[in-house]
């Protein structure tokens, strides 16, 4: 017995240290249960979390791809219409405007149904732009829409109608009458007014319109009303253009022919006045050698009484040669019957001659001549007999209207291509009205010294043939009581006119 | 070896003529002899029954195969209104093709096996590289439908199938075989002989938030998720916002947020829209869903979209093994089109980043894909999806 007590006591520690050790096996289980279930809990806290980020995520993603979408159809949009503007902007053609039209709006816009009505004359619409309407659609269209008082007038007041923002009643009767689902109608307005609409719809399966729709096509109809303003007014200008030149021409034929109705009025009268010149100066030439013969006492004495008329039928004899002389140098010169016999010539020697002629004149009223020639100026081809009548027909009219002790200044110079000459006086001058008619035949300047001096008032004519013969031009500055210069100028370099 | 391909669209406004212009132009550059095909693809807007004839006509009799859509897909557009017709011309490749009508009188997997013997009846013991059908996208059981074809025609090569699409409207999509304006019906179309076809299939959406389970299922009608009523996956993200889901302002909602089943062995999620909401809070979706399968609620964007469709070129071209494709088919979900809206050419800009600036891209919008998912499994198992892109390079 005594030997069995050791035993037991050995099992009962046995198995008290069996109990202990699986007691603290089940205890560090436990431990690790309840951290797993923690760490499960936490798993499942964080799996809620970011199931609960998922819905935020899917709400702002929801938010983002309404905003994203209506930032591409304005941003599409945009694009489509700068297309549109920039194509129908470049056309000044109305039914180019709408061709490039039909193809933008079928292509860059993406509406499934386009349609612009436009008033014609007669204020009634015609279908300028359709794409997804049938004729008979469109005719339908037409024939209500123009019955819709309340419509048109809202339209003439510019006011843009869509299926985003129009009263209920007001979309209800569009997408029936245009078989859609969304829509924008809006005016096309010009400064005349309202001259049609444009349409853009969809139907129920495409994409709805927004706000931006309207907007964009709101801009788009201005665009058209604007270029259909332009390519009507290009029309009217073009054709006013057109009458005017047609006017212009018409005009252009009827003066070509008063043109040459005078040119030969004018030759008529050269010729006249040629035939008549040389019928006149045989019978004066008879007068005036009668009168010669008389006042030479060949056919006897005369008396004093009888000289002195003859010495005045010989005096406007030779006045009526005079000018009848130079009617027939006009006439020659205008008619191209002169002959010029050009011929190298030294302008300052020719101007010496000129001075030595008339220097009694300049003695006679008192008159200082004074030369200013640029010696170095060329040798002229010229007719130097027709020039030199030029210089003298000039400066005997400058003598004329010089008061004693003034004088005549003769200038020569180069200028460019010409050598000018310049015939100042110190007389009274000449208003600019006669300046205008100076070079007129048989105009003389009414005034004292012209009433008391004789001439033909051909002079300056014959100046102005001569020297437009030799291919120059003349012309006159001049002031009132301060002198008159007579300008005109020869070529260096002989014209065709001058060589002719 | 010789293809010709000839593409040609109209969009003139009478019907006749339209169908006129793209016939003509889809068959400028082909041969008389060797083997000639048609795929014709065309909006709702152009009545069938009017262009149809013409197209007939003018092809010659050619096969003909087609569908409708709700876009076509062009190398420099996009159309939302339309008729496209791709014909194809070769002395190398052989197809053939078949058709089946009132479907919704078969199961589903009788029918896509009808419709493979009936196209194999007339192609014959060829080598096969592609079967393409297409398939009214309104019909349900499009899974088991695919299953029937590829038991009859083997899972070696891809089976890609296409639903027709509409106006949005969901109402008047048809098929086009031969002379024959079908619906409820699907065509098919065998390919063979020296044709090399590189697939890519992408969608480009991501899960969202934790998994939940789809604890009951009616075909497309999910009744319960995790306890809840169906529809309480939308409450609890959207918010009120779900509440567009019960009307027609919810389909791009429907398209933003999608759901998206956990495929064992597949790195994409099945996609499936939530075409509407019951009453009693059930999700009805575009496509069969399996029960006890795993949920997410899924996002994406265009971006993500836009980068979807680049991978899908670029798996497509590097299927081709370094061959150059004659030309490059896209399918693309006609949700896509509804998330792009104008900007819808951006993913085929993405898609001729990967291929050579000449070869001609034609495709259309489709409602249902029917395609081998990413290829991680070759073509055993082609899935119907949602929302994806298709692009088939071919050589």
């Amino acid at each position: 017995m005594n030997q069995l007590i050791p035993i037991y006591i050995k099992s009962m520690l046995i198995i008290l240290a069996i109990s202990v050790i699986t007691i603290s096996l089940i205890v560090k289980k436990n431990n690790r249960i309840r951290k797993l279930q923690i760490l499960l809990h936490k798993l499942k806290r964080s799996f809620y979390n970011l199931d609960e980020q998922a819905k935020l995520i899917v709400k702002t993603d929801l938010e983002l791809n309404k905003a994203q979408e209506e930032l591409d159809k304005r941003l599409h949009g945009l694009e489509a219409l700068q297309k549109t503007s920039r194509l129908i902007s470049t056309t000044l053609d109305e039914n180019e405007i709408f061709h490039r039209l039909n193809q933008s709006l079928m292509t860059d816009l993406d509406y499934e149904k386009n349609l612009i009505l436009v008033y014609g004359e007669n204020k009634i619409f015609y279908s300028r732009v359709s794409s997804g309407f049938s004729e008979e659609d469109v005719h339908f269209i037409i024939s209500n829409i123009e019955k819709d008082v309340n419509l048109i007038n809202a339209l003439i007041n510019g006011n843009t109608f869509s299926s985003a923002n129009a009263p209920k009643q007001r979309i209800e009767s569009i997408t029936h009458l245009f078989d859609v689902e969304h829509f924008v109608l809006t005016p096309i307005l010009t400064q005349n007014g309202f001259i049609g609409i444009v349409f853009v719809g969809n139907r129920s399966n495409a994409p709805g319109i927004t706000e931006g729709d309207e907007e964009l096509i709101s801009i788009l109809a201005n665009q058209i009303g604007q270029s259909i303003e332009n390519a009507r007014l290009f029309e009217q200008v073009f054709l006013s253009h057109q009458s005017l030149e047609t006017k212009v021409l018409d005009r252009t034929k009827q003066l070509e022919s008063a043109l040459e109705e005078v040119k030969n009025i004018s030759k008529t009268k050269s010729e006249f006045v040629s035939a008549v010149s040389h019928e006149l100066r045989t019978p004066l030439t008879s007068i005036k050698g009668y009168a010669s013969i008389l006042m030479a006492g060949k056919l006897g004495e005369i008396p004093d009484k009888v000289k002195k008329r003859l010495e005045k039928i010989n005096m406007h004899s030779d006045n009526l040669v005079k000018l009848i002389n130079e009617l027939l140098d006009i006439s020659r010169i205008e008619s191209g019957r002169v002959e010029m016999h050009l011929e190298k010539t030294n302008m300052l020697n020719l101007i010496e001659n000129v001075q030595d002629l008339l220097t009694p004149q300049f003695k006679n009223k008192g008159v200082n001549w004074v030369t200013e020639a640029d010696e170095s100026i060329p040798e002229l081809l010229i007719d130097s007999s027709q020039v030199e009548r030029v210089f003298i027909n000039l400066i005997s009219n400058a003598v004329k209207f010089t008061p004693t002790d003034g004088s005549i200044t003769v200038r020569a110079k180069k200028e460019n291509e010409d050598i000018q000459f310049d015939i100042s006086d110190t007389g009274i001058g000449i208003s600019k009205e006669d300046i205008k008619r100076l070079f007129d035949e048989f105009y003389r300047v009414d005034n004292n010294i012209n009433q008391n001096v004789k001439g033909t008032g051909l002079g300056l004519a014959v100046a102005k043939k001569i020297v437009e013969a030799h291919g120059g031009k003349i012309w006159i500055s001049s002031e009132e009581g301060n002198g008159t210069t007579f300008h005109f100028t020869i070529p260096i370099q002989p014209t065709n006119k001058t060589e002719s | 070896m010789a293809l010709d391909i000839s593409i040609g669209f109209s969009q003139d406004e009478v019907p006749e003529k339209a169908a006129q212009i793209a016939a003509l132009d889809a068959k400028k550059n082909l041969n008389s002899d060797g083997l000639n095909f048609a795929f014709v693809f065309s909006t709702v807007d152009y009545d069938p029954s009017v262009t149809l004839p013409v197209i007939y006509n003018t092809l010659q009799g050619m096969p003909i195969l087609g569908c409708s859509t709700a876009g076509l897909v062009q190398s420099t557009s996009i159309k939302t209104s339309g008729i496209a017709i791709l014909t194809v011309h070769s002395n190398d490749i052989q197809c053939g093709t078949g058709h089946i009508e009132n479907i919704n009188t078969f199961n589903p997997y009788q029918a896509g096996s009808m419709l493979a013997n009936n196209c194999i009846e007339k192609y014959g013991r060829h080598g096969r590289a592609i079967f393409l059908f297409f398939i009214d996208g309104l019909l349900a059981g499009n899974q088991q439908f695919t299953k029937g074809i590829q038991d009859i025609l083997g899972t070696v090569f891809p089976t890609v199938g296409i639903g027709s699409s509409d106006d949005f409207t969901y109402k008047d999509s048809f098929q086009i075989y031969q002379n024959r304006i079908l619906r409820n019906s699907a065509t098919g179309l065998i390919l063979g002989g020296h044709l090399n076809v590189g697939i890519g299939n992408r969608h480009g959406w991501r899960p969202l938030g934790k998994p939940r389970i789809i604890d009951k299922v009616e075909g497309n009608i999910i009744k319960s998720i995790s306890g809840y009523r169906a529809s309480y996956l939308y409450e609890e993200y959207l918010g009120d916002e779900a509440l567009d889901l019960q009307t027609s302002k919810g389909d791009k909602m429907s398209i933003l947020y999608p759901l998206g089943i956990f495929v064992e062995g597949n790195k994409e999620y099945l996609l499936r829209n939530a075409l509407s909401i019951g009453d009693d809070g059930s999700i009805v979706c575009q496509g069969d869903v399996p029960e006890k399968a795993e949920v997410h609620l899924m996002i994406g964007n265009k971006e993500t979209c836009k980068h979807a469709a680049f991978e899908a070129a670029q798996e497509a071209k590097n299927n081709l093994l370094g061959k150059q494709p004659k030309a490059i088919l896209v399918f693309i979900s006609f949700a896509r089109l509804k998330l792009f809206g104008r900007t819808a050419f951006q993913e085929i800009e993405e898609i001729k980043k990967v291929f050579a600036p000449d070869v001609p891209i034609f495709g259309m919008y489709s409602n249902g894909e029917i395609c081998p998912f990413q290829s991680n499994e070759r073509f055993k198992k082609a899935l119907f999806q949602n929302c994806s892109i298709v692009v088939l390079a071919i050589s």
